[in-house]
């Protein structure tokens, strides 16, 4: 009898132990990166930063878990706005924990103190990369759980939300731990997500592992493991052999029709994707002449750069918003408005000498090295020649030509983008105040154009949804028929899974530029 | 008194079946190179997007790149950039090293001291460090290229002219000059530097070797000759992207340094062992 309780013992310990074993697994992603730059969230830009800081961090409210259309709550359980609409009031959960850090060994709760102060850490140029966001932004602690945040101007909801979502400047960072782990914050993450930071190793990887107190509930997944591996045929073998369980992609065709037919591994290609842009210097001669960017326009196929990128990943782009954000004009309305350019080199040849320039001219322009970049705008090269412009290509490094490219230096600047709505798109773009170099607030207006600004602010003042999507639209309209900007495409992200990974929800869309990993999700 | 490339030394590089076959593939590919236009199957720089990353066969013996290029006409206009690239910077490396050597070597003590010193300290990067360093420099192009290249091998040339150089100024025939009074720029010119043209002639053909993987080097990590010219280096740059999808992206331009890169070695061994009087 007692072997048969010994047995039964020897079993059960077996068992429990392959159970913890197949219930608990590390989720190990692989990024097209070197290194971490910043885990610092109000700082942290680049794919493989905004991953770990997803997986740390939670914003008062968040985007659905893919599905950036529908907001829901997070740190705070529901939120009001008052009637003048200047003030939002946020009241948060209770029992939300903060992870485990050097001076609080089983972390604190989350209260009103931590969201104030990351807020205005969030809204300080010296603490944020997001401060303008925030700008003239007042924010108050009226009790331990309930926030007030009061705006110099009414905003709508499409344009407030992601101020205070889990995104960017949105992100919580509690007030003890930043202010006890002081520079070290950046390299040593505390929040209050589903994962807690454990440690980098450089030029590796950082490792996570699930935080039992997380709010929602102790994550599937043991841990998670975001590795650096800058070579994609690196990555896709260790893919395929089952040493992490995703990674990011290439985004063409070619590579994501391979890798869907490799056995045990699935593709997803998500959006929202990146806008693809050609912007026109509007003060570099010949292109100051309105008749030339005409005919840069009517030169330029669309249809040719679509098939090029491949068009599973590329949609068409025919306004300078997206249409996945309120304010986005389709290719329908553009032609409506008699803004839609595609094609058509008889008519290009005659703007060009109409003119004055029958055989075309020359331009030089600086690109980056990478591929997202490079490969269009050889196709753009390509195409221009048809016409007789001859475009110079200058390659060089990523960081480099973002920097050149902010010195005013080219007379075309082919730009990769996502912004979170149409007011961020257009005013960084598109108004004055942006212009690099010479703008009061220098940004990205690489086209120089001055015309849209009236509707640009009319539209970020109107608080009616429709309205103020009307205003989007007319601004991009004056924004297109100065052929101030040629919008081509929306490049959506590609990573690859093995089959056993579950994200634990349906993947539409994600601000967090991966597929984001949460409580939710497992490894099967 | 000059040692020259005579006859006998023409029939000891000949006899060495080594250096004939680099010589053959040096002529092949350099024949290829200057044919390229008429011998091309298609435009190098047609881009055919509904083509892309077509196999080898058929129209395209090589295949299309991403942006449905032909593979085979690249690799041919690759050629030419590659060569131009190795033999002017080799010419470029060989003037300014040459100059720094004689003139090192003829007149010694502090001028020596000098140039050595600074031709040591070139010398102790990598030369593709250098090129980095010099390509950061200049910036992109193909004549920034040469040029970088050129300045890349030019120290190596200099340690080399600067050996011979310490070694003939003590011969009789150079000091019989000294003394009838010849100026040092003649004495340089007539009796120095054409003694050391030979060996300058055997290493060239081995720069240019050099020449033409530093400039795949650096054109692979994207500081070489800008799009959408051709070059070796970001043929393979290019396709290293697909070589799940498409390997011989990178394969068939990869074979082609590889081919030059021995032609040039093998050539210039043979040159050596014909002009090397200790191997006869």
């Amino acid at each position: 009898m007692r072997e048969v309780v010994c047995v039964k013992r020897w079993v059960c310990l077996a068992v429990f132990t392959l159970g913890v074993a197949a219930s608990a697994q590390v989720l190990k992603i692989a990024f097209d990166a070197a290194d971490l730059r910043t885990l610092d969230p109000h700082y942290a830009s680049a794919t493989m930063d905004r991953a770990v800081v997803d997986m740390v961090f939670n914003g008062l409210v968040r985007y659905k878990p893919g599905d950036i259309t529908v907001f829901e709550p997070d740190l705070a359980e529901r939120w009001e706005v008052s009637p003048d609409g200047k003030t939002w009031t946020f009241y948060l959960r209770k029992g939300v924990r903060v992870h485990p850090f050097t001076g609080a060994l089983d972390g604190y709760e989350l209260t009103s103190e931590d969201v104030v102060f990351s807020l205005t850490k969030a809204a300080d140029s010296k603490t944020s990369a997001y401060a303008g966001e925030y700008a003239g932004m007042t924010f108050a602690a009226v009790d331990p759980y309930t926030v007030t945040i009061t705006l110099p101007q009414a905003l709508s909801p499409s344009l407030f939300l992601p101020k205070v979502a889990d995104y960017a400047g949105g992100f919580i960072v509690p007030k003890r731990a930043y202010e006890a782990l002081g520079e070290k914050f950046a390299t040593n993450p505390v929040g209050t997500g589903p994962f807690r930071f454990v440690r980098h190793v450089p030029a590796q990887k950082v490792e996570l592992a699930a935080f039992a107190g997380y709010f929602r509930g102790k994550p599937k997944l043991a841990g998670v493991e975001v590795w650096y591996m800058p070579d994609v045929t690196a990555r896709l073998s260790a893919l395929a052999t089952g040493e992490v369980h995703l990674i990011e992609g290439v985004r063409e065709q070619a590579w994501v029709d391979t890798v869907k037919r490799m056995r045990g591994l699935v593709v997803d290609v998500f959006g929202p994707g990146e806008t693809h842009i050609l912007h026109l210097n509007m003060t570099k001669s010949p292109l100051d002449n309105p008749i030339i960017r005409e005919a840069i326009a009517y030169t330029l196929s669309r249809t040719e750069l679509i098939q090029a990128i491949g068009p599973d990943l590329a949609e068409p782009l025919c306004g300078v918003v997206p249409t996945y954000l309120a304010g986005g004009l389709s290719c329908d309305e553009a032609q409506a408005r008699g803004v839609f350019y595609e094609a058509d080199l008889a008519k290009a040849r005659a703007l060009l000498a109409q003119a004055g320039y029958p055989d075309g001219f020359s331009l030089s322009a600086y690109i980056t090295e990478r591929a997202s970049y490079r490969k269009p705008f050889e196709n753009i090269q390509a195409q221009l020649a048809r016409v007789g412009i001859k475009l110079e290509i200058k390659v060089t490094d990523h960081s480099s030509f973002h920097s050149l490219i902010r010195q005013d230096v080219n007379p075309l600047v082919h730009y990769e983008a996502w912004r979170p709505s149409a007011d961020a798109f257009l005013t960084r773009f598109y108004h004055s105040a942006s212009i690099v170099v010479t703008g009061a607030k220098p940004d990205t207006n690489f086209s120089h154009i001055t015309e849209a600004d009236a509707l640009i602010e009319q539209a970020r003042a109107a608080l009616e949804p429709a309205v103020q999507a009307a205003l989007w639209k007319d601004a991009q309209e004056v924004i297109l028929r100065r052929a101030a900007a040629l919008p081509f495409y929306v490049l959506k992200f590609v990573f690859a899974r093995s089959d056993r990974l579950d994200y634990g929800y349906e993947l539409k869309s994600t601000l967090a530029l991966y597929p984001p990993i949460n409580e939710l999700t497992s490894l099967k | 008194m000059t040692r020259r490339f005579g006859g006998r030394r023409l029939r000891a590089f000949v006899r060495n079946r080594t250096a004939l076959v680099g010589l053959v593939l040096t002529l092949v590919v350099a024949c290829l190179a200057v044919l390229a236009p008429y011998l091309s199957p298609h435009n190098p720089l047609e881009q055919n997007v509904y083509n892309m990353l077509a196999p080898p066969g058929g129209t395209h013996l090589l295949g299309t790149d991403d942006l449905g290029r032909d593979v085979l006409a690249r690799i041919l206009t690759g050629a030419r950039v590659s060569l131009t690239v190795g033999v002017c910077s080799v010419l470029i490396g060989a003037v300014l090293g040459s100059v720094a050597g004689l003139v090192a070597g003829y007149f010694g003590g502090r001028v020596e001291l000098l140039l050595m010193r600074v031709v040591d300290l070139l010398m102790s990067f990598p030369a593709l460090v250098m090129g980095l360093m010099f390509m950061a420099i200049l910036g992109p192009g193909m004549d920034k290229l040469i040029l970088a290249i050129g300045l890349v091998l030019a120290p190596q040339v200099a340690r080399i002219v600067h050996g011979s150089v310490v070694a003939i100024r003590q011969t009789e025939y150079v000091t019989a000059a000294r003394a009838a009074g010849a100026a040092p720029g003649r004495i340089i010119v007539r009796h120095v530097l054409p003694n050391v043209l030979g060996e300058i002639l055997v290493m060239s053909t081995l720069w240019t070797a050099t020449a033409i993987r530093v400039e795949a080097n650096l054109s692979f990590i994207g500081l070489g000759v800008s799009p959408p010219t051709p070059t070796w280096g970001n043929m393979i740059r290019e396709g290293v992207r697909w070589l799940v999808v498409t390997p011989w992206l990178s394969v068939f331009p990869g074979l082609a340094i590889l081919v030059t890169v021995l032609g040039f070695n093998m050539m210039g061994d043979g040159l050596r062992d014909a002009l090397d009087p200790k191997l006869h």
